[in-house]
């Protein structure tokens, strides 16, 4: 027995299994990651998935699901979108101002409310001294002569249209943007959110 | 602690990496055989890569449960079978809100957990109005979601649904819809809009009227 036990201890066998639960875990990571990006669809820079929380999944889809958005809504009860780089791929970031442009009659259609949040790039909200979290449906935004709505994604306050602004956290940060009872243009697909762009 | 692995995950990563290949390092520098660890970690790799991937919505559900039995939202824990509505919007300042901290102060949010082993459990909803809610069930074991009540699904009418354990049988109460869970633990979250700041304590109100009971026999 004692023969034994110094031969584990010896040997490296605790030190294997150590070493492989370590590897176990950092693949199953890399595996979830790399299903959870085969799930997303990206357009204009944001992405979503839309198989997640849904009965059947297979065990590599749920799995994926659980690590990028765990226990998300299904699609048809709410949509879900992140972006975390602007118009031309660069990582969004608080040194920049930033545009959200909506055409007349082109926020995301729901039968609830959609609204817009900027986190940190964990997914964490960071208090702001505006005590503003999110904007979106809710909000009395600033329209444009054209009917159009900007919403302006910076760290300071901006000269004109300041009800239609969304602090940002400083540093890189992640964009989320929610549509609860998405409408149909949604769940077809046709409906696109509008890239980020950036204004300087 | 989380937060932190999310944050810092790659070097975290590496240096766990660098230790490990130090370790055989040694091993081979002082000339002892490294076979046993070898095929220790190979054997360890094979079988728990696979079983991470199988096991981790068990996980990831498993840690909502533990916020709720064992910490809570603001109140305490919060027993199993009951809901508990975090009566304001979500702020970044709470301590208890890392969970919350990913969600959005358009909606108050519920969370419960629920154990159908020894009897079904009998959901009540007020009458909405209208007003957008829902209520999501979760299967542990998979993550997902099995059934909702609220706008989309059941409307906003007042109601009373049973959520019945696999296998049961018995006969439900007049008027109440049955909900079939696939496993006899669940979590639910649920989610009341608040219209406007002036709203929070309408849409509270209501948020407290859903609550769980357990079923008496007809």
């Amino acid at each position: 027995m004692t023969n034994v036990l110094a031969w584990v201890s010896g040997s490296g066998v605790v030190q294997g299994i150590i070493i492989g639960g370590t590897l176990a875990f950092l693949s199953a990571v890399v595996t979830m990651n790399v299903v959870g990006r085969t799930l997303t669809t990206t357009v204009n820079g944001w992405s979503s998935i839309r198989q997640c929380g849904q009965p059947g999944n297979g065990i590599l889809v749920r799995a994926a699901c659980a690590k990028a958005l765990p226990a998300v809504n299904v699609f048809e009860e709410a949509a879900y979108w992140t972006s975390t780089t602007d118009a031309s791929g660069q990582r969004l970031n608080s040194s920049h101002d930033y545009v959200l442009h909506f055409p007349a009659g082109q926020f995301p259609p729901n039968d609830a409310f959609w609204t817009l949040t900027a986190t940190d790039m964990v997914g964490y909200m960071v208090n702001n001294p505006a005590n503003r979290l999110g904007i979106g449906s809710r909000s009395t935004l600033a329209k444009n002569p054209d009917g159009s709505t900007d919403i302006h994604l910076q760290s300071k306050a901006p000269d004109r249209h300041a009800e239609n602004w969304l602090p940002t956290p400083s540093g890189n940060f992640k964009l989320m943007l929610r549509a609860y009872l998405p409408g149909a243009a949604i769940l077809d697909g046709s409906y696109q959110v509008p890239h980020v762009a950036r204004t300087q | 602690m989380n937060r932190l692995i999310l944050k810092y995950g790659y070097p975290i990563t590496a240096v766990i990496l660098l230790v490990f290949a130090w370790v055989v390092y040694r091993r081979i520098a002082v000339g002892s055989t490294i076979l046993p660890l070898v095929v220790a970690a190979v054997v360890v790799w094979v079988i728990g890569a696979p079983a991470f991937i199988y096991l981790w919505p068990r996980l990831t559900v498993g840690g909502y449960k533990r916020a709720i039995l064992k910490h809570g939202f603001g109140a305490g824990p919060i027993p199993v079978n009951s809901l508990y509505a975090v009566p304001g919007t979500f702020s970044p300042s709470t301590a208890s809100g890392s969970l919350l901290a990913t969600g959005t102060n358009d909606l108050l949010y519920i969370g419960g957990w629920i154990d159908l082993k020894d009897r079904p459990q009998v959901l009540h909803v007020p009458d909405m109005a209208g007003r957008y809610y829902s209520l999501q069930f979760i299967d542990p074991s998979t993550g997902a979601n099995f059934a909702y009540v609220g706008k989309r699904t059941t409307g906003t009418q007042a109601g009373d649904y049973v959520l019945t354990g696999p296998g049961w049988k018995g006969s439900l109460p007049a008027g109440m819809a049955r909900i079939s869970a696939p496993t006899n633990s669940l979590l639910a979250i649920g989610r009341v809009i608040i219209e406007n700041d002036d709203d929070v304590p309408a849409a509270y109100g209501l948020a407290k009227l859903i609550q769980l009971a357990p079923m008496q026999q007809p």
